[in-house]
């Protein structure tokens, strides 16, 4: 049948045009800014997401996994006895100062590993072989590292801490979330590399036997560590991110964007059916003249909106796509998940028939005697 | 056969503090096929009168029957009777202009209920009843005003109402395309066996109409009589 709606928004094609910018304007900011966020946070607890570890074992309190506390070495020992656990392995995870050919300083996030092989860090390898890392000082170096520390090639040398250290492989898409360039190396050397990491390790890492649950085995081993904390690979990973979220403010950051986004859709959707409204006034009048009810134009209204979102949406997701591949020429992730995707088409259409809600009170006012003025 | 009645209507307006009763006692009624040209000055009353009769306004007493059946007062009955009872030609045409000729008389079609194939049908037969199937997917901005009076007309008739209620559909055309469709009224009224009132101050009107009744201050000026 015929969709006086659709019709009547084809008609008018600039409004139109002006009304899908306004959607597509505020999916785009939504998306783009929650998926660069979502991307961050994902550089936040990447080593957790794609290293081996079922379990980690913190010093207590420590805050996420940038920031390793120092606890004994010996603690592994105790955390192999436990019915359950395949194999337990100290780590350290480190900010160390890196001397970088131009004389500058700069920081670097040391992973020391007792067999990066089995711990699956890095995980993504371009050069350089990881059971080479324990043979001497040295180090494999993350292809983002030249975004700070400039370019470097196999085979170089840096000076990590006050050792030097040779350059055997690169690694990819290993990035912290403070952009900070992630190295990995054997953990006895790294241990060499702060006196007060001497006899210390910042992590355990369990990998739990198969047929066992790392929840049950947490629980075991939390009992026998009352100095630290026991987390499985998801509950770490929600702790790493929660603290960036609560104490940098981007939680509070992200939330101010999703609102702004969301107030421009709402204000640019609901100006253009509430002046869409007043000026087909007649149009409604007509319509309320010849026997339809309120409901009738609540529907048109409704339908203009629903046409509004789902294309807005969809304008707003190919930018957001779009602009992928030149934010990641910057190292910038917009992480953009079907669920994440699915989540902000619902808020859009959502926002729109929320947007068209100012108008009904407009419509419901129409009298029907108006098609008899001249 | 009456297809349309209104008894005694009165019709009181209150404008702030004042009350100003527009129509004092009207009765007026229309026969299936007959025309009657409703005929006074501004402000008399004729429109108040068109407006309780197409049960658009509700009358302050008086009663209203449509095919027999008596209207009353509440939103939905009085939706109900404009839905199905009722077609209505405006001065101004009010075509949907986003809508195509056929596709107007189809919208026209699904609020009053009718969908699917017999819509369409009804549709085409409307359309061709006014004589504008090759005109039927113009948009009104492509046509002229007597065609567009003629959508209009196939959209009151689309339905087939009891009663079509006609407000000075002559008003906004040249002389010689009103006089086409005042024939049309004629013809159509005959053949569709439809009531037809049309308010009008066209004198042209009395050529098609059965009976003229005058309006002024409220009231009947006489009874109805043979035009």
């Amino acid at each position: 049948m015929v969709s006086l709606a659709r019709k009547n928004l084809l008609h008018d094609r600039i409004r139109f045009a002006i009304t899908l910018a306004g959607v597509a304007f505020a999916v785009t900011l939504v998306l783009v800014q929650v998926g660069l966020f979502l991307g961050l946070l994902r550089k936040a607890t990447v080593t957790i997401e794609n290293g081996n570890a079922d379990i980690w074992i913190v010093a207590k309190n420590t805050p996420n996994v940038d920031f390793g506390n120092p606890f004994p070495e010996t603690v592994f020992l105790r955390a192999r006895g436990v019915p359950g656990v395949e194999r337990a392995d100290n780590a350290i995870v480190q900010f160390v100062s890196i001397q970088l050919p131009t004389g500058a300083t700069e920081n670097a996030l040391v992973y020391g590993l007792e067999d990066p092989a089995f711990w699956n860090l890095p995980w993504k390898v371009d050069s350089g072989r990881v059971q080479d890392l324990s043979r001497g000082y040295n180090l494999i170096m993350d292809n983002s590292a030249a975004l700070r520390f400039g370019t470097f090639e196999v085979g170089d040398y840096r000076e990590v801490g006050s050792r030097r250290f040779r350059i055997i492989g690169r690694s990819r898409e290993a990035e912290s979330f403070t952009t900070t360039p992630i190295v990995f190396m054997d953990f006895a050397n790294a241990q060499t590399l702060l006196e007060q990491l001497n006899g210390q390790t910042t992590y355990v890492l369990v990998k739990v036997a198969k047929g066992h649950d790392p929840k049950e085995v947490a629980a075991r081993l939390r009992p026998m560590f009352p100095y630290n904390n026991v987390h499985t690979r998801d509950e770490w990973a929600a702790a790493s991110r929660g603290y960036w979220i609560e104490s940098t403010g981007l939680g509070m950051s992200m939330g101010v964007t999703v609102f702004l986004g969301i107030l421009v859709g709402v204000v640019i959707v609901a100006q253009t059916l509430y002046t869409s409204a007043v000026e087909n006034i007649r149009q409604f009048g007509t319509v309320k003249a010849i026997g339809g009810s309120n409901w009738d134009i609540y529907r048109i209204l409704g339908e203009q909106a629903l046409i509004a979102a789902v294309l807005g949406f969809l304008l707003g997701a190919a930018a957001s796509y779009g602009v992928r591949p030149a934010m990641a020429s910057l190292h910038l992730t917009v992480l953009l998940t079907p669920q994440f995707s699915g989540i902000v088409f619902v808020g859009t259409v959502v926002m729109c028939l929320a947007a068209a809600l100012f108008s009904f009170r407009r419509v419901a006012l129409i009298d029907p005697a108006l098609v008899f003025r001249g | 056969m009456k297809v349309l009645e209104a008894r005694n209507i009165r019709k009181t307006f209150e404008e702030g503090s004042q009350k100003v009763e527009v129509l004092r006692g009207v009765s007026l009624d229309v026969d299936a096929g007959e025309i009657v040209s409703l005929e006074g000055p501004s402000g008399s009353g004729k429109t108040t009168l068109l407006s309780i009769m197409g049960c658009i306004l509700t009358p302050s007493s008086g009663e209203v029957h449509i095919g027999g059946r008596r209207i009353s007062g509440d939103d939905n009955a009085l939706r109900q009777a404009r839905r199905h009872s009722i077609g209505f030609v405006f001065q101004q045409f009010n075509l949907f202009p986003a809508l195509t000729a056929r596709e107007n008389v189809i919208y026209a079609l699904s609020v009053k209920g009718h969908k699917g194939r017999r819509a369409l049908d009804e549709a085409d037969r409307v359309i061709d009843a006014v004589g504008l199937t090759d005109r039927a997917s113009f948009l009104p901005r492509d046509l002229s005003g007597g065609q567009k009076q003629r959508v209009a007309i196939a959209r009151a008739l689309a339905g087939s109402p009891d009663v079509i209620l006609a407000d000075e559909p002559t008003a906004n055309l040249d002389s010689a395309v009103g006089v086409q469709i005042l024939d049309l009224f004629r013809d159509l009224a005959r053949s569709e066996n439809k009531g037809l009132i049309i308010v009008t101050h066209d004198p042209k009107v009395r050529r098609v109409a059965d009976r003229v009744a005058g309006i002024a201050d409220g009231l009947l000026l006489s009874e109805p009589h043979a035009a």
